[in-house]
Parts: structure tokens; sequence; C-alpha cells
């Protein structure tokens, strides 16, 4: 069974006194643990699909299958419950809280989900080590580096093991190296823990890691040749 | 509380600007409580030092002596009832022009028998009962007064001496003086006081049926606390105090609010951010809200503490102030509820921020 589904996705936004079609009845699946990297140039509506596949907004048409299940008819309750459940995101720029170490940026989202704070701390713990970052488990985001925020980034968005991971240009604002070990990265945890993933960006460093690339442009999707690794 | 601790303990510098001006309101406020409270004792303590525990008074008087004037027949009536301690009282405001060195003063002057259960003092109680003569409030002592000293009270051509001095209080703002009845009568009324006063003081046992009493003497009855009501502008004062606290509290929750809408704008992604994590609108205005509490909570304290130490400071001086920690209390308690109900401004802003807004995508 497919981890995320889109079906037939329609989502326009008001342009001036027009109105600009961004996804014009989109279809996409993603299976458990594949990496689809999806590019296209600013404001084509990448990060509307995202938000839309997320279950943080609705679109105009269409439908959301996550693990299966249709969001389309479901209430906003139960959209919040699959996507605390089943989605993990990493958005730009890590976005992580400044009052907050790294720990417990993945210990909000236990507390979030009600999970008791011994059960948090311990997993957090092994997440930050799994990304690499168990020397900076007390770090504030000030202290970190760019790439450190983004490995915490991407620990956030497992630690309510999700089936479904989304990654809003994870690799934008750091240098080659870095962004090659954030979307290697990315994609090893993608493949490992059966992730239905999409990435979307501009650079190039996560389309070596892709099963997939997929390029939005004019509203539709089209395939694009895999990027040499 | 998950963010809201951390980011207290973290990102305080966020919340000095606001909890600076909420300490300072708390300043405000509390000095301002003591100042009421300052009032009510400079206009009321020698009404409170007396052992009463209502006054009869004539009808429709609103509790002011010199509305109230009563004669014998209230008196009998009064003295009638059994176990109460009833006495006569005549009060009035005079100015005593001094024949001697001593410095002309205003007095409320209260006549009462030298045997009245309102004095309490024997030597009080003898003075009054000798020669005419005045016992005054301990503060005109501190003006120069000496015992000895006379006055003409009232534009009365008999200079009355001065007796002693006793812890007498003020009554409307004005330093009290007693007298004996007969001679506050002759101020009063000349030759023609027919045993007129102004007030029956009572302490009346439990279970009294004041009603029939009071139909009897033809008095109104107010309680002790009542009574206060007819000082020279304790209405006023009071209301005027209140009045301005309660402009505090509102432009107190206002500025709360204020604040908080900002750092609410401020927050906006964020809270996207908690909402995408599957936060609730309530789990994130419960966050906010006890932050905002505890900022409040600990502001209020601290300005709270500092207001009594500026009220400790002024006691004894030129301005009525008072401390009194129910006072200090009530007024730190409505100024917590007030910002906590000024917190809640920016509730309706939380629920509309959408969770997408996260990713940078406007719903």
């Amino acid at each position: 069974m497919s981890g995320l589904e889109l079906v037939g996705l329609h989502i326009a936004v008001p342009d001036g006194e027009h109105t600009r079609i961004l996804l014009d009845g989109v279809d996409l699946s993603v299976a458990a643990g594949e990496v689809v990297v999806l590019t296209g140039s600013s404001g084509s509506g990448k990060s509307s699909l995202l938000a839309v596949a997320g279950l943080l907004r609705r679109p105009a048409a269409g439908d959301v299958l996550v693990g299966g299940t249709s969001t389309e008819h479901l209430s906003e309750r139960r959209r919040t419950l699959l996507r605390k459940q089943h989605i993990g995101i990493v958005y730009q720029s890590a976005n992580l809280i400044p009052s907050l170490t790294a720990r417990e940026q993945l210990e909000l989202v236990a507390h979030v989900n009600g999970v008791k704070r011994r059960v948090a701390r311990d997993r957090a713990a092994q997440l930050l080590t799994s990304v690499g970052l168990v020397h900076r488990l007390d770090a504030l985001p000030g202290q970190l580096s760019g790439g450190e925020r983004q490995r915490v980034g991407i620990a956030r968005a497992l630690m309510s093991e999700p089936s479904v991971l989304l990654a809003d240009e994870p690799t934008a604002s750091l240098d080659p190296d870095l962004a090659a070990d954030i979307a290697a990265l990315i994609a090893d945890e993608a493949h490992r823990r059966e992730l239905a993933t999409i990435i979307v960006t501009h650079d190039d460093a996560p389309g070596r890691h892709a099963d997939r690339t997929l390029h939005l442009a004019a509203g539709a999707l089209t395939e694009r040749p895999p990027v040499a690794s | 509380m998950f963010l809201a601790l951390r980011d207290l303990h973290r990102s305080w510098r966020r919340f000095v600007l606001v909890g600076t001006v909420v300490a300072l309101v708390a300043v405000l406020s509390t000095v301002l409580a003591g100042l009421a409270d300052g009032l009510v004792r400079d206009g009321t303590s020698g009404l409170r030092a007396l052992p009463y525990s209502d006054l009869a008074m004539q009808p429709g008087s609103q509790a002011v002596f010199s509305r109230s004037t009563l004669g014998p027949r209230a008196l009998a009536a009064w003295e009638g009832v059994p176990g109460a301690r009833v006495s006569p009282v005549g009060v009035s405001f005079v100015n005593a022009a001094s024949t001697t060195k001593a410095p002309s003063i205003d007095l409320a002057l209260f006549g009462v028998p030298a045997d009245s259960f309102l004095v309490r003092r024997p030597d009080a109680r003898a003075a009054l009962a000798g020669r005419p003569g005045l016992v005054l409030s301990s503060e005109l002592a501190k003006q120069g007064v000496r015992v000895g000293d006379r006055f003409r009270v009232g534009g009365s051509d008999v200079a009355l001496p001065v007796l002693g001095f006793t812890f007498a209080g003020s009554y409307g703002h004005v330093p009290i003086a007693f007298t004996s009845l007969p001679a506050w009568q002759s101020i009063a009324f000349g030759s023609d006081a027919r045993g007129r006063f102004s007030a029956v003081a009572l302490d009346l046992p439990g279970h009294v049926d004041a009603a029939a009493v009071n139909q009897r003497a033809g008095t109104e009855l107010k309680s002790k606390r009542a009574s206060y009501d007819g000082s020279p502008g304790f209405t006023a004062e009071s209301l005027t105090m209140t009045l301005i606290r309660g402009f505090l509290l509102v432009i107190s929750g206002l500025i709360v609010g204020a604040f908080f809408t900002v750092l609410t704008v401020q927050r906006t992604r964020q809270i996207g951010l908690l909402k995408a994590m599957g936060a609730s609108s309530g789990y994130v205005i419960r966050d906010g809200l006890g932050q905002m509490t505890l900022v409040v909570l600990g502001a209020t304290t601290v300005g709270a503490a500092i207001g009594v130490g500026l009220i400790t400071l002024l006691e004894g001086g030129a301005a009525p102030v008072a401390l009194q920690a129910s006072s200090v209390l009530g007024s730190a308690t409505l100024l917590v509820v007030a910002g906590i109900v000024g917190s809640m401004v920016p509730f309706r802003r939380i629920t509309k921020v959408e969770p997408a807004i996260a990713l940078g995508v406007e719903a």
C-alpha cells in the first residue's frame, strides 16, 4: 500500500485581479521507503503542495491519502490527529524555537502528543544521537551551526515515529558539503525507517539521493531523469 | 507550560518591558490603596476609636452629625433598652481661637457626659467632670498646644482651657476635641439648648429589636461602619480613590493585552509550527496564558513590595497613608486578575493562526 497518495489536487491562489492555478489535478503516489524529490521555480506551488500533503491546508479539490486513509471528508480534528501520528515535517532553516535546547525541541513534539516526559527524553536523546548530535543535546539553536540545526529539525520530524516525511528546502542556506550531508541523512532515515518522503528543493544535493525526481511547473508534475550521484 | 516556562527562563529579556510596566502599575496601585486607607483613617479615626456599636440619629440625616438633632425623648427611649450602654453625643466643627500664644486651630468638637461609656480613661472622665475645658487629640500637642492654653471656641465669649490630651484621632480630617456635653450645648445652642445633642451613641447587646426602639425614639439607627459615611468628604474621597484604582486596573489590563498581542504577532510562525506539530489552539492559549500569568504575578509581587516600602516610608508624614495588608493583597489580586483578563485579548488571533504558516504558506 502506498504511504502517501495525492489524488487530483487543485490549488488556486488569488493573484491581483486574477486567480493563479498552482496545482491543476496533480496526482502523486509515494510508496513507503521511497524518496521523491520535487523541484520547481519559486512560486510554482511546491510549498503549497507540501502543505496539502502534510494536511496543513485543504486543497480546493482532490484528496490526500495517508497510509491508505482518505482525508478529504475528515474533520479538522481528525486531520490534526492523523498529522500528529503519521506525518513529520522538516522545515527550511530548521525553524527551531530559540528558547529550547536541541533535546527540548524534540520533547516539545512529545509534550504536544501527550507522551510521558521520561519516554520523550530518552527517545529525543536516541534520535539526536542517530543524527550525530549526541554531544549537542543541551545546546540552544543559537549555539548550533546551520547543519546542526537542520539535523535537529530532521530528528524532530522523526520524533512522532511518522510514516510520511516531508521536507521543505532542507538544504537551503547550507554550503554544498553540508547540503550533501543533510540530503544524505534524510534519504538514509527515509529508507531505513520506510518513510514515504517528499523533499522540496532548489538544490541538486537531495536529487542525488532520490528514487524519483519530479518537476512542478504550470500546475503539473513531470518526471525528470535521476541526478547522477 | 512546557514552552512557556523555558521561554521565560531563557528569553526573559522579552518580558522585561511588560513586567516593568505592570510592576510600576502595581507600585502606583499599592500606594493608592495606602492613600485610600490613609484618607479613610484620617477622616474617621476618631469614630473608629470610640467604643460604640451603633449611632441613633435623626431620620434622614444620612449619618451627618450637623443634620441630626435629638432630644431627651430619644435618649430616654434608648436608655430603656436592657443591657445597652447609651450616651448622648454632640458633634460640631468649630474654630478655636487662642487667647494665649498657642496657634488657632480647627476642631471637631465632641460633647459627651463625663460618665459616658465613650470616655474610657479615668483621668479624662475626671477632667470632663470638673470645670468646662477641652481634652484635645494628642497630635495637637505636636503643633505646640499646651495644657493650660485657652481657646475661644466657635466665637464664644468664654475661653476654655486645655485640660489634657488623649488619643482622640480625627473626624473629617480635623482633630477631635472632647468637652463636657453641657459645654458643647452651650457652644452649639447658647442658652437655649433644651437638652439637645446630635446623636445617641450605643453599645447594644445582641438581639435588640432596634426597629421598635427606633420607632419609640423617633431615630434612625446607623451601624458604626455606616456612621463613617457621614464624615465630611468620606464618600467623595472613597469614590474618587475607587475610580482611580478602577482606571488603573483597566489600564493595566489593556497594557498586558497590548503586550501579549505584540508577542503573539511576533510568535505567529512559532504558533503555526506548534499547530503543525498537532497542538490545538487550546494548547497554545494555555501555554501563553500561563506565561503571562506568571509575568503579571511576578511583576505585581515586586511592584506591590515596592509600594509597601513606599507606604512605610510615607507613613507618619504629611501624606495620609496607611498600610493595610488586606488592601495591599486585594489591590494586587485585582491587578493580577486584570492582567489575566488582558491576556485574553489575542486569543482570537491565536485561534486564527493556520499551521501552514509554519511552511511560509498562507492558507
